[in-house]
């Protein structure tokens, strides 16, 4: 910027919107604290107690038969918070072992089909991008159904590893691409067959990349709301599609401590992220 | 190059597991929307293998009066959506290429800081995002509250379940998605020329719309196609900040499938929806190659 008043304009500005961005992250925070579960700018006192009834150490204890309902969606919002995490490990480590071994096919071997497969890989990752995100899901659905596999927690991981793929892949690709294959060749100039030198030699080095690949893939299955919604059976519903309903259905106040719960879980994360790239 | 056949041993074994995945799963799906939407619906749901064009028929005006009717509202509800879209695009541009610029000209360390402070929000979940809206848009929630107490009106202000809300929840959704390509953007910018421009005598209003703007152009085409698929098919943010005046494309889709149980048709919706998004897609990448080729230095 040419001016100094110019700057400082703009960089209020900016502050503005990084405020904008935060406020509801905020405000959830804050209120999970609120003893005042329903009106959210009335201010009861600090507690702790919707933390405590999520953990299942509350006042359930004491007073069994009023709270008879909130129990029980307390239990299912823990299942389907076990179910979230069940599934995002078997999506990636699934998501992880095909994209990482495809990653490594096509920067290492030259075929004909190289060109094609690179564009096919990029296609469920365009997706978002070229169709609605409901489209592939409905068509998973369909394709379920008419095959006569049973909605459950397995579809859903079926289901929502294609785009997992997708991002593993290109995050791996990155990292080999800036790997030195002197290394390599070295390997099989001293004699290591195609496996050893796949397995002491490349692997090692490509561990950050895969640890990298394998943690967006995570992050991005726990959050997944469209494709599992619909094709998720009637039990096994994960975490955002849970919330999803609660909110639709009527929402209770142990829903902001998991909502702080899960903006911290994520803020951690991103943390991590942040230094395996360093 | 000939390898050996050791080699085409490791390269099947490390490929086949993502052809046999993608090509099930990925383009199966695909391709059964697309047969779908030509069959007959079931009377309890599921399809009848036989060819019934009315469900295009529905949507863009021929239907034989008996079994199905053409509702003009479909076409309303695709027009609101991609109209919701555009707004979505706008609204998210202006409000992120000021920061984009302003980013890109801080000190390294700053830099880094500060993009790290844009993306972090946007790792969680997206469903406690836009609940934390629907708690600051409520008639009790902090925006009426904060403008009761100060005095701005006098009753809460009915914004939670129009299109307003809507756009705004999409606009905060896709924030990164906008913010990222952008910057990569301004990053390039050539400062040299801005001075140049300036040396010469243009204004700052000229150095921006013929220097600094054409060199962004590429990341705000970029921001804009990555941004507008996602915000017409989008049915979350309707269904949460929605409510009946704010149904999108992405609803209707997903009640057809899951509550009316009309397939065939919700598989016609789906194809539609992909044909006028695939269009509009065409169009941005065409305009982007005529950037890219005769537009700046």
């Amino acid at each position: 910027m040419t001016t100094r008043s110019g700057w400082l304009l703009l960089t209020l500005y900016a502050l503005l919107f990084f405020g904008f961005i935060y406020l509801p992250l905020l405000v959830i925070v804050g209120h999970s604290f609120n003893a005042n579960p329903v009106n959210m700018m009335i201010w009861d006192g600090f507690t702790l107690d919707w933390y405590r009834r999520l953990l299942g150490l509350g006042e359930r204890a004491t007073a069994p038969n009023n709270r008879a309902v909130d129990v029980e969606s307390t239990d299912q919002m823990i299942s389907a918070l076990k179910h979230s995490l069940t599934v995002a490990l078997f999506k990636t480590t699934i998501s992880t072992l095909i994209g990482t071994a495809t990653a490594i096919a096509l920067a290492r071997y030259r075929f004909r089909a190289r060109r094609a497969y690179n564009a096919f890989l990029m296609m469920p990752m365009m997706m978002p991008m070229m169709m609605p995100d409901i489209v592939p899901g409905i068509g998973l659905l369909i394709f379920f159904v008419t095959i006569g596999i049973k909605l459950s927690l397995v579809t859903i991981v079926i289901g929502h590893c294609t785009v997992l793929i997708s991002y593993v892949f290109i995050v791996v690709q990155a990292r080999i691409a800036g790997l030195d294959p002197a290394l390599e060749e070295a390997s099989a100039d001293l004699g290591a067959s195609e496996w050893v030198t796949l397995r002491k030699v490349l692997l090692p080095q490509l561990a950050p990349g895969i640890l990298g690949g394998a943690l967006l893939a995570f992050v991005i299955s726990m959050d997944d709301l469209v494709i599992t919604y619909i094709i998720a059976g009637t039990d096994s519903t994960t975490l955002p599609v849970f919330i999803f309903g609660m909110i639709r259905r009527g929402v209770k106040p142990e829903i902001n401590a998991i909502a702080t719960l899960i903006i911290l879980a994520s803020v951690l994360i991103a943390g991590l992220g942040l230094w395996l790239r360093s | 190059m000939t390898r050996s056949g050791r080699q085409n041993l490791v390269l099947g074994f490390l490929l086949a597991p993502v052809t046999l995945y993608l090509g099930v799963i990925f383009l199966g799906p695909l391709l059964i929307i697309a047969v779908f939407s030509i069959l007959t619906p079931g009377l309890y749901g599921g399809v009848e293998w036989s060819f019934y064009h009315w469900n295009y028929g529905c949507l863009f005006g021929w239907a034989d009066g008996i079994m199905e009717v053409f509702e003009p509202i479909y076409l309303m509800i695709l027009g609101r959506s991609l109209l919701f879209a555009a707004l979505t695009v706008l609204v998210c541009l202006a409000l992120c290429y000021p920061v984009a610029f302003w980013v890109s000209r801080l000190p390294g360390r700053w830099r880094s800081f500060f993009l790290f402070l844009v993306t972090l929000p946007f790792f969680s979940s997206l469903i406690v995002r836009l609940y934390a809206w629907l708690l600051i848009l409520k008639p009790s929630g902090l925006l009426n509250s904060a403008w009761l107490s100060v005095g701005v009106i006098s009753e809460p202000l009915e914004i939670l379940y129009t299109p307003a809300a809507v756009v705004l929840g999409m606009v905060y959704i896709m924030i990164p998605f906008m913010f990222l390509p952008l910057y990569a953007s301004a990053d390039t910018l050539d400062r040299s020329l801005v001075e140049a421009s300036l040396d010469l005598g243009a204004t700052r209003a000229q150095t921006f719309r013929k220097v600094i703007h054409p060199q962004t152009l590429p990341g705000i085409l970029g921001g804009r196609m990555i941004v507008f698929t996602p915000a017409v098919c989008n049915f979350v943010v309707p269904d949460i900040l929605g409510g009946a005046k704010g149904l999108m494309i992405g609803n209707l889709v997903e009640q057809q499938f899951l509550s009316a149980r009309n397939w065939p048709f919700g598989s016609a919706l789906s194809m539609v929806i992909m044909a006028v998004v695939l269009s509009v897609l065409v169009i941005f990448v065409s305009r982007g190659r005529r950037v890219a080729d005769g537009g700046i230095a």
